[in-house]
């Protein structure tokens, strides 16, 4: 398009979209779960176009002095060039980084594993879990794709039972039973652009966040409590617009989690 | 000796198959929309996923353009959770490097690159899942992923491995089997004419037994390129439909 904002702005006026999606509506999600057999849970989702792979790998490691009776997590995205143009290969760039963090205060914030179910012998031993989110197609809201496929990627989790034998002090793993993460909250994140400082679009495309003047995300969990919410700069926005975000993250929340529900059913008879 | 292992007394494999025979293949091409070209690819448990961008202008200094022909760039990389022990560099490691310069070299003798003088190709490799045979399922969704953008080869490159256990040629070896330290021999060819592309052989072996090993190779990758062929051609098939309506 020769003048994309202003092509965008006619269709914002008749409350649409280009793609023919309304203001407040997402686009079609999936998850597939599961599908690596090398991690020890996987997930991909696809958001629209959007499309991103989470693997978790687990592996036994001392916990730290201070914090003796917790496990870790470690989350980490990355945007390699693969899935956009817009990516320089190399160390991970800036979006990169500030996405893992997100992520990272996301999994602080909602306690969605409690550390200490990660931990087997205070002091001694417990899981680290790396949770590698790779980014493979880029059509913008990288944040709410990644967290969805992290949440899912957890869900999948089985962790082999783990003993420490007394006598010699050794651990042994018993890799015949398996036993599922508990996971105590579902943080689901919801993402907005600004466009032209007052109005609200759900779940932007690449072409959206370009243009936008600003984003704003909101992370609520099983309450309705908020997890976080992420409004990196951009354009101001009034204490009324923000209430509105987290009513659409709310009602977003339980689409997701039915989603979710629906998939992990799905496989469970196994 | 670990030869024997590889083929029980049956004839048959330590996975259940007979010694010519692949594992099962699934692809498709067009999986993504950002890209000009994408392909992915399961050969049994390995997974590959390839990415084509371009022709397009030459990125970073632009010196590196060729007058003549268009760059090749190759980036190989393997997620952090596709080996059974987590790999610390997903990408960036001897082994990434080696393999993205044999990925450029096996595709810049295939794609005919004199007709873009001063491009540049993208060729981008993700290994999803790991089980033998990285660089074969790389290289053929690859060559699903230029033929999806649009870009002309001179033939379908297919790759596929090749091992021996005592005498007997064992084809596109699983990842065990890899492991189990006997000869192993990668070829990439170009099966219309039966050029070869690229050969690797990384043990020591008496060349007589190369000519077996080669030929089960060579038998592996005409399999393979029939399985392309398809779907390249259900690929074409799906999207005629579309733009004739």
């Amino acid at each position: 398009t020769v003048e994309p904002l202003e092509y965008y702005r006619r269709f914002l006026k008749e409350n649409c979209r280009p793609d023919g999606r309304e203001l407040g509506e997402f686009r079609a999600t999936t998850v597939n779960i599961g599908s690596i057999t090398t991690a020890d849970g996987s997930a991909l989702v696809k958001l629209g176009n959007t499309t991103v792979i989470c693997g978790v790998k687990a592996e036994l490691a001392a916990p730290a002095v201070d914090s003796a009776n917790k496990g870790y997590i470690v989350p980490n995205v990355e945007l390699p060039s693969l899935c956009s143009t817009r990516f320089r290969s190399g160390p991970p760039g800036e979006e990169a980084q500030a996405a893992s963090q997100f992520i990272a205060d996301v999994v602080e914030n909602s306690q969605i594993i409690a550390k200490e179910d990660l931990c087997i012998a205070s002091g001694k031993l417990a899981w680290v879990l790396y949770c590698d989110i790779i980014c493979l197609d880029y059509d913008g809201n990288i944040l709410d794709a990644s967290a969805f496929a992290l949440l899912a990627a957890l869900k999948n989790v089985q962790l082999p039972s783990v003993t420490i034998n007394e006598e010699t002090g050794l651990s042994e793993v018993n890799l015949k039973q398996k036993n599922p993460l508990v996971i105590r909250q579902h943080p689901v994140a919801t993402s907005f652009a600004i466009f032209d400082d007052t109005l609200l679009i759900v779940d932007p495309t690449a072409e959206e966040e370009d243009l936008a003047t600003g984003t704003v995300t909101v992370v609520t969990d099983d309450e309705g409590r908020l997890c976080s919410v992420h409004k990196p700069g951009g354009s101001p926005l009034t204490g009324a617009k923000l209430q509105d975000c987290i009513t659409r993250a709310i009602t977003r929340h339980k689409e997701v989690k039915k989603l979710i529900d629906k998939v992990i059913k799905s496989i469970k008879p196994k | 000796m670990a030869a024997t292992e590889l083929l029980s007394d049956e004839g048959y494999r330590a996975d259940g198959r007979r010694p010519a025979e692949l594992r099962k293949v699934r692809a498709r091409m067009g999986v993504f929309t950002q890209a000009d070209g994408s392909a992915y690819i399961e050969q049994g448990n390995t997974k590959a996923l390839a990415v084509v961008y371009g022709p397009h202008e030459i990125r970073g200094p632009r010196s590196k353009a060729l007058p003549d022909r268009a760059l090749v760039n190759c980036r190989y990389s393997m997620a952090t959770f596709s080996t059974g022990e987590r790999r610390r560099r997903p990408h960036g490691d001897r082994q990434a490097g080696e393999l993205a310069l044999l990925l450029r070299q096996t595709f810049e003798a295939a794609i005919l690159t004199q007709l873009y003088p001063r491009s540049q190709i993208d060729i981008y490799v993700q290994i999803l899942q790991a089980d033998g045979g990285n660089y074969c399922a790389g290289v053929n969704a690859a060559t699903l992923a230029v033929m999806d953008a649009g870009i002309p080869m001179r033939d379908y490159v297919c790759a596929s491995s090749a091992g021996l256990a005592e005498d007997t040629p064992l084809a596109d070896l699983s990842s065990p089997e890899e492991a189990a330290g006997g000869p192993q021999l990668v070829l990439a060819l170009l099966p219309a004419a039966g050029h070869i592309a690229l050969l690797q052989l990384s043990a020591r072996l008496h060349q007589e037994r190369l000519e077996a090993a080669l030929e089960a190779a060579g038998a592996a990758c005409h399999a393979l390129h029939a399985v392309l062929d398809r779907v390249v051609r259900e690929r074409l098939r799906e999207v005629t439909a579309l733009l004739g309506d």
